[in-house]
């Protein structure tokens, strides 16, 4: 059995085209891979975050075969694809200015995308906020939005501060692998004075609660996880908590 | 304490060049917590590898499939706690049909629970008019992913993953089927539906903005 051609190979329109583009490119975070590595406990250290990013591109970039890297080429392009159904849009809409100018005064103003577009019309009555789906054409005719293409984007590296972040709660964490939970608990008593506010918080009152346990205060472990729960009970941590607790 | 004692032996031998210092006699506890320390190496592993190939994925996965960007974060998270957990059930080679599943059940959650928000804040809150409407609010990409997202949604649920993994994950036939645990055959017939669907929503938009397909007006 023959796979199929693909939509965007197969004479798609500009708009089929760049609303595939649309779904090819998104891309998670920085932030979120930082934030992924630390929920599961395997962010290594400061230098995988510093790295890996760029070596993994690289280092993948190497070991492509010709098939992957014509593929990359594509979603290139694809992504591409977004700034050229504007521009070729524009070109069309200019064409219709000079052929049928009453119908380029409907198409310049404001207009409406189908009910089934604009998201979750569940009846047959005039819902407000259909309107948010509307598309105003007339701006963006003149709107500055040639560039820059939508290309595939290398994985950005995590700021400083998270990098460092990460360090500490891994620093810690290894303390903790190690059974030196009060060594753990200094190290989260610093992450705290340097971070009050810190990104990977959540991550490291996990840790504590952890490292808590484990230097024999069951209680206090037991009481901070009751109150994790209570403010955060639909983290992605809560359910590490809950085994921690018993639950 | 034996991490310790480790740890001072190879300061004494950094500090000393040519003095090798033996290591203690290996207790039966010691070799259990080398060998764990081992399998726990090999675990972080295999999951950071998998965060490294997959995330992208996974968070395309997620998107197209219908999570509300604000939870995409959560969900990315989510999906690999999942996969930690279950980390001996993934058969090498069959980690993106495993992520796959676990996402696309997530992301299922998370649209029932933005639609659940989406009746009760239409019930409460004040009209929001054109919040996205005017051009200078949104980037041409987000103009395109908000039709996308109409598109999509649209979809019946085994449409658009069969859509979601050929057209934008570049998976065979093949993949899919494993991964949605279905036939090749079955794959192929969503897919053309999907396809067909796909295009003609796609045309009534055009058709909306008074441009055709050949651009013709």
């Amino acid at each position: 059995m023959r796979d199929p051609v693909r939509l965007r190979d197969e004479g798609a329109s500009a708009l089929e085209r760049a609303l595939l583009a649309a779904g090819t490119s998104y891309r998670s975070s920085s932030e979120t891979r930082t934030k992924t590595l630390a929920a599961l406990g395997v962010a290594g250290s400061a230098t995988l975050l510093a790295g890996a990013a760029q070596a993994t591109t690289l280092g993948s970039l190497a070991k492509m075969t010709w098939g992957k890297l014509l593929a990359a080429v594509s979603i290139v392009g694809a992504a591409a694809a977004v700034p050229g159904y504007y521009a070729w849009q524009r070109h069309q809409t200019a064409k219709h200015r000079a052929s049928a100018p009453v119908a380029v005064a409907v198409a310049a103003s404001s207009v409406e995308v189908p009910d089934w577009l604009s998201a979750p019309a569940q009846s047959e009555q005039v819902n407000p906020r259909a309107r948010r789906g509307s598309i105003n054409y007339a701006p963006l005719a003149g709107a500055p939005n040639d560039a820059p293409a939508h290309a595939v984007r290398p994985v950005a590296r995590p700021s400083v501060t998270l990098a460092h972040e990460l360090s500490s709660i891994d620093a810690a964490r290894g303390m903790l692998a190690r059974g030196d939970a009060a060594g753990a608990l200094a190290r989260l008593d610093a992450y705290g004075r340097a971070y009050p506010h810190g990104r990977l918080s959540l991550e490291a009152e996990v840790l504590r609660i952890d490292a808590l346990d484990e230097n024999g205060r069951g209680d206090v472990a037991r009481a901070r996880a009751a109150a994790f729960l209570q403010r955060h009970p639909h983290s992605v941590l809560a359910a590490r908590v809950r085994t921690r607790l018993g639950d | 304490m034996t991490a310790a004692a480790v740890l001072d032996t190879r300061d004494l031998e950094r500090a000393i060049p040519g003095v090798h210092v033996p290591a203690p006699p290996r207790t039966g506890e010691s070799q259990a917590r080398e060998s764990q320390t081992r399998e726990d190496q090999t675990r972080n592993q295999r999951l950071r590898g998998l965060v490294d190939t997959h995330i992208d994925f996974v968070a395309r996965v997620l998107r197209n499939s219908g999570t509300p960007h604000a939870e995409i974060d959560d969900e990315v998270q989510r999906t690999f706690i999942v996969a930690a957990r279950r980390l001996d059930d993934i058969r090498l080679g069959a980690e993106k049909s495993f992520l796959f599943r676990i996402a696309y059940n997530l992301a299922a959650h998370a649209r029932r629970t933005a639609a659940r928000r989406r009746e009760v804040a239409a019930d409460q809150a004040p009209e929001q008019v054109e919040r996205f409407a005017t051009p200078e609010a949104l980037t041409d990409q987000k103009r395109m992913r908000e039709l996308l997202d109409g598109v999509l949604d649209q979809m019946d649920e085994n449409l658009r993953a069969t859509f979601v993994l050929h057209e934008f994950e570049e998976m065979s036939t093949a993949e899919i089927a494993e991964a949605l645990g279905i036939p090749r055959g079955t794959v192929a017939s969503r897919l053309r539906r999907a396809r067909s669907e796909f295009r003609e929503r796609v045309a009534a938009i055009e058709g909306f903005g008074y441009v055709d397909r050949e651009g013709q007006g």
